[in-house]
């Protein structure tokens, strides 16, 4: 079974999208053998008030038993605008979500901002994961409207150890680190954080440039498959876990990083 | 409602992937929806991949390093990725990517180290490893030399990077060489916000003379006979701005490679250049370089064009070509 965690529909204001609509999601997940997505409202990064993307989602997965039956959906929170409280409880309790995905550069505050950590530990009582991630696009190609951390400036996009603090502040959450585009080094304590958090990391990122060594270095039980799709393409998260040698990871192994993991960090 | 209560309430904590029906009115205790899974048949992406014989337009050895003994071992990671994405030739260089005080390592003496370390590997893996050599024109003899020794050791194209544009007229005679030798220019290009002349208005903290697709369609048009590769259309620049600003430009080819592998480049590159001048290449990036194209929607003879006969068409007009 294929599990994909790092999924969206939705729109990308500075980009058309393909692929970007649950049936055509489906259909790309059917091509290419996945089961299931975890996904997202990409409109809910640009909407000031976040909650009407999630509703966005939850209409579109209601509309056809085809998406219910394929698609988890995550809402989007923004832990700074009025009534995120109620957004959260509603999407949780009534609309169905199964965890929640955090944007702090996107909406503006920092990681370790107080109301961020409260969200975080109302969604962890809930019993669900949070999931941040390094990026969205890749910041070269950015819009002029995008935001502004950059590779290679002095305001550079994340790595590891931007998002490590609030690990460090909720350390008794599930977390999902998705799109794992730069740099992994991390010195012992912080490696020994990762180990032991409940946390697991997608495998479309463009660092994992070697799967077998990410495994070897984090644990087998750190990694599941995603695809950060409809941006980047919908294989190469697949083709990281696939065309690693039997001697580099047993079937066991592969089905842990296929949906094995995914399973377990959200309780299904 | 602590995390207890809540498994119990949703029954996530059962066997089987269950998830509220909860929508708009409807109550989430009333109904339980078992998330059942594609009954879809498996992908083979491992299969698919091993269909394609390839030929790598873009790659590197270890470009921060100059002792042979690292580059040996690099090599040796070269020859694991070619077994395991069959790659049947790489197309090795190493640009002087190094900066002094911000600014590119322009010097004679570091394009003929960097050769050297190429000339080394193609003699230890000669079945899978060729080169490009790497020069500067604003030494005009000094390249004229390097060129003439790199081919007589059998190099088959050139690679330059940010230390001069393009579009110089510093190039002019080198290019004049390289349409003589019916060999390629792979020049390193960007599109990025404040970089090499594009909405300099920002700042892209990146050396001057970085090549961006105006200074590839300036060199081509003033050289229709000659032959241009634009780096990585993935290397992380606005892809869609550079295949549309090469769109008219015949002679300029684009290799696919870098580390950006957005879903629709492959597919919005065929569309804008055409199926002739696209050029798999991985920039060492090995597993979205191959990826991004078996992901798109490239028919069987497209693929093998872009996976290795359009480089294997240059190769073969100077006689350099894999059979």
């Amino acid at each position: 079974m294929l599990i994909d965690i790092n999924a969206y529909v939705g729109h990308w204001p500075f980009q058309q999208l393909k692929y970007n609509t649950c049936a055509a999601l489906l259909e790309r997940m059917n091509k290419f053998g996945v089961d299931i997505s975890v996904i997202s409202n990409l409109n809910g990064i640009f909407y000031k008030n976040t909650q009407p993307a999630n509703e966005e989602l939850i209409a579109e997965i209601r509309s056809n038993k085809r998406f219910q039956d394929r698609f988890i959906p995550f809402a989007v929170i923004n832990p700074i605008y009025a009534g995120w409280k109620d957004d959260l409880d509603i999407c949780v309790n009534k609309l169905g979500f199964k965890g929640v995905r955090i944007y702090p550069k996107y909406h503006d505050f920092d990681i370790v901002d107080p109301a961020c950590i409260e969200l975080v530990k109302r969604v962890r009582d809930y019993g669900l994961p949070v999931a941040f991630n390094f990026r969205m696009v890749d910041s070269r190609q950015r819009s002029w409207m995008d935001i502004d951390y950059v590779v290679a400036t002095p305001k550079p996009e994340w790595n590891l150890k931007n998002i490590l603090p609030i690990i460090k502040a909720v350390p008794d959450a599930k977390y999902m680190i998705l799109n794992f585009a730069n740099n992994a080094a991390l010195n012992e304590e912080e490696m020994n954080l990762v180990k032991k958090s409940n946390l697991i990391i997608d495998t479309s990122g463009r660092s994992i440039t070697n799967m077998a060594d990410f495994i070897k270095n984090y644990g087998k039980d750190k990694f599941a498959f995603g695809t950060h799709a409809p941006i980047l393409d919908y294989l190469t998260g697949q083709l990281r876990i696939e065309s690693l040698r039997d001697t580099e990871a047993d079937e066991a192994t592969k089905e842990l990083l296929r949906s094995g993991n995914a399973k377990k960090i959200m309780g299904i | 409602m602590n995390r207890r209560k809540f498994f119990a309430s949703t029954g996530l904590s059962a066997a089987g992937l269950l998830v509220t029906e909860s929508l708009f009115g409807f109550n989430p205790k009333d109904k339980m929806v078992q998330l059942t899974g594609a009954p879809s048949a498996r992908y083979d992406v491992v299969k698919e991949m091993m269909k394609y014989p390839k030929i790598d337009a873009h790659v590197h050895c270890d470009l921060g390093n100059s002792n042979p003994e690292a580059q040996k071992k690099f090599a040796e990671i070269l020859m694991e990725y070619a077994e395991r994405f069959n790659i049947r030739k790489l197309i090795l260089s190493k640009p002087v990517t190094k900066l002094i005080k911000g600014v590119p390592d322009a010097s004679p003496e570091a394009f003929i180290d960097h050769n050297n370390i190429i000339l080394g590997l193609m003699k230890l893996h000669p079945d899978r490893l060729t080169g490009s050599f790497t020069f500067n024109p604003i030494h005009l003899k000094a390249s004229l030399e390097e060129i003439k020794r790199c081919v007589d050791q059998g190099m088959v194209g050139a690679k330059t990077y940010y230390q001069t544009k393009i579009s110089d007229p510093s190039f002019y005679p080198i290019v004049e060489k390289m349409i003589d030798l019916k060999m390629i220019i792979h020049t390193h290009a960007e599109t990025q916000l404040g970089v090499g002349g594009y909405r300099m208005k920002y700042n892209g903290n990146k050396p001057k003379n970085v090549s961006i697709p105006e200074d590839f369609v300036e060199i081509a048009k003033r050289y229709p006979e000659g032959m241009f590769q634009h780096a990585h259309i993935g290397g992380g620049g606005d892809w869609e701005y550079m295949c549309k600003a090469l769109k008219n430009s015949p002679n300029v080819y684009v290799d696919t490679s870098g580390s950006n592998n957005e879903e629709h480049m492959i597919d919005f590159a065929l569309q804008q250049l055409g199926e002739d001048r696209l050029l798999f290449g991985s920039d060492n990036c090995y597993y979205q370089s191959v990826g991004k194209i078996l992901a798109s929607n490239l028919n069987e003879a497209q693929r093998k064009k872009i996976f290795f006969e359009n480089f294997n068409n240059i190769l073969r007009k100077g006689g350099h070509h894999v059979d």
